[in-house]
């Protein structure tokens, strides 16, 4: 920070600070840029981030394993069942616990309907950003049908505690499965419209296209994962490089691009919408029957003293868990590697030079949640 | 010539965008305007905990066993219990929920043992002080509580009698056997069956 005081030199009078946000609407939650101008031409950016920050790992310090699963979808409210489910899979890898075949697939049905939601309002709020209301109206149509079929099942239209340790909290009925398959066609026909409306948008593309370019090196600099790593021709996905669940069962491919500007990131995320969908289809139809539950789960979860890492692939790219155990039902630390945190300080290199209207592509185009930062 | 190839590019594609806003301009609306209208809450949307109902004691089961208090991530559910005379298990004396404080886990209706705890039907509550979200979840039951432990009560004495004359007609029936057979063999007689037979308490 005391760099960036000295740029604002007195017989530089042009330049001036602005601070966009904490209360910004484009930040989408509390992020405050401090932005270094000269005219409209960004000098420096600085993200300051903290303003939403609830201890989440600080709380795991305090609770047992079981109590802390209803933090892990709040980590990221998004895409809440990616961390929730993930933080079970942390748990059944160390513990070594079964969990049975309905269950995995339940697993993948929600987690990918949960990535597609996530996506969706990236995709609406983006819009809304740069000026088109009409799309994001589309976008909480078709987000609002997948809430509600998670809601049926899970309770909970954000904040699922769905996961359980060895299996899942409750079993889905045919109406849910229907309901999927429904969503599913429904949402294939309504992509082409998506496509004309906003793809093939000449305004949209004229703001988006060599509007912050990231390369390969900066991206590694800042270990950038996710579509933004993806946007650059790196097809890294936890899914495939490293399957959890049973993700290896499923036939998808990795969406890349490899301009890494922001309307790359734009075609990588919309693609991944379509792997999602045909993920969710595949297991839909092949779910078989069976318990969500393992037989006999245990009572207390004692990891075995040591350390653990785990990663999962959320909608914004690695997300990783670091678990200490002391032996004790109550976790020594867990420390979450969040995707959006290292995604965002990108900024710092990827605004210079640009202006300041494109700041808000920019910022829409790397999917910030800030909770997810702070966390 | 670029200027009008880009020009007609743009417009063409902003008709057609204009298309699919015209077409969705008939749909059905999507929208329900809450206060008049109410969407549909799925029914396991978790809410609020309420006490449920279990039949046969025409109120509700809690045991103050307070695992719901021990799991709760919030420390929002506060229970002390104590034992009625004739009572097999605690009954709650105070049964309080600080909702502005609770997460809406469900943790506590998963780990509930006799099945008592389940979500309330109301999702939309409002108050002005923190006070508005401390709620009392035995005052639904409170008027029934009496008559509750009058039913326990007497299903404990049937359960406490049945118990009683099964384990007499076993007696008979093993003294009428011994008879039987110390008639039949006195020699095998000293040889008794041994079989704890215990009453099943709850």
């Amino acid at each position: 920070m005391p760099e960036l005081i000295h740029v604002a030199r007195d017989e530089d009078r042009d330049t001036y600070y602005l601070n966009m946000g904490p209360q910004h609407p484009s930040t989408h939650g509390v992020l405050r840029l401090r932005l270094l101008l000269k005219g409209e031409e960004i000098l420096t950016a600085e993200p300051i981030v903290g303003y939403s920050h609830r201890a989440h790992e600080k709380m795991a310090e305090n609770r047992n394993y079981i109590q802390f699963l209803p933090n892990t979808s709040r980590i990221d409210y998004l895409s809440g069942m990616i961390y929730n489910i993930g933080y079970c899979q942390a748990i059944e890898r160390i513990l070594e616990l079964e969990v049975p075949e309905r269950a995995e697939y339940i697993r993948i049905i929600c987690c990918e309907l949960n990535r597609i939601s996530s996506h969706l309002l990236w995709y609406g709020t983006l819009l809304l950003d740069l000026g088109g209301f009409t799309p994001f109206l589309y976008c909480w149509d078709d987000r609002e049908e997948i809430l509600d079929l998670l809601d049926a099942i899970t309770g909970s239209r954000l904040t699922y505690s769905y996961g359980r340790f060895g299996g899942v909290g409750m079993d889905v009925d045919e109406e849910f499965l229907s309901g999927v398959s429904a969503f599913c066609k429904r949402f294939r026909e309504r992509l082409p419209e998506y496509e004309t409306l906003v793809t093939k948008n000449i305004i949209f593309e004229n703001r988006c296209k060599d509007v912050g370019i990231m390369d390969l090196e900066m991206a590694r600099e800042f270990a950038v994962t996710g579509p933004m790593l993806r946007a650059l021709g790196e097809p890294r996905d936890l899914r495939k490089d490293e399957p959890y669940g049973i993700y290896d069962k499923f036939d998808f491919e990795i969406p890349t691009r490899t301009g890494g500007d922001t309307y790359d990131r734009f075609l990588v995320r919309v693609e991944e919408i379509q792997q999602s969908l045909s993920i969710v289809e595949q297991a839909v139809s092949r779910i078989p029957d069976g318990p969500v539950m393992m037989a006999k789960p245990p009572r207390k979860i004692k990891p075995p003293e040591g350390e653990y890492y785990f990663a999962v692939e959320s909608a914004r790219g690695h997300f990783g868990m670091f678990i200490v155990s002391d032996g004790s039902e109550i976790p020594e630390r867990i420390h979450l590697r969040t995707p959006s945190f290292a995604n965002l300080a990108s900024l710092r290199e990827m605004l210079p030079g640009t202006m300041i209207a494109d700041t808000i592509a920019i910022l829409g185009s790397i999917d910030i949640v800030l909770p997810e930062i702070d966390r | 010539m670029q200027a009008i190839l880009d020009v007609s590019r743009g417009a063409l594609s902003l008709l057609r965008g204009m298309g699919v806003t015209l077409r969705n301009f008939f749909r059905k609306p999507v929208t329900v305007e809450y206060p008049r209208k109410r969407a549909k809450v799925s029914k396991n949307h978790r809410n609020a905990i309420a006490l449920i109902e279990a039949g046969n004691i025409g109120s509700h089961n809690c045991i103050a066993c307070l695992q719901c208090e021990k799991i709760c991530p919030s420390a929002c559910i506060s229970i002390t219990g104590t034992r009625p005379d004739g009572v097999p298990f605690k009954r709650p004396d105070k049964f309080d929920l600080d909702f502005a404080l609770c997460s809406e886990c469900g943790l506590c209706v998963d780990v509930c043992p006799t099945n008592t705890l389940g979500y309330s039907e109301e999702y939309d509550t409002a108050g002005y002080t923190r006070a508005d979200f401390k709620y009392d979840l035995l005052q639904p039951w409170l008027s029934r509580e009496d008559q509750a432990i009058e039913r326990i009560r007497e299903a404990e004495r049937r359960k406490k009698e049945e118990r009683e004359a099964k384990r007499k007609a076993q007696a008979e029936a093993r003294a009428r056997a011994e008879a039987e057979k110390r008639e039949q063999q006195p020699e095998s007689a000293a040889k008794q069956d041994q079989d704890g037979e215990r009453g099943t308490g709850i």
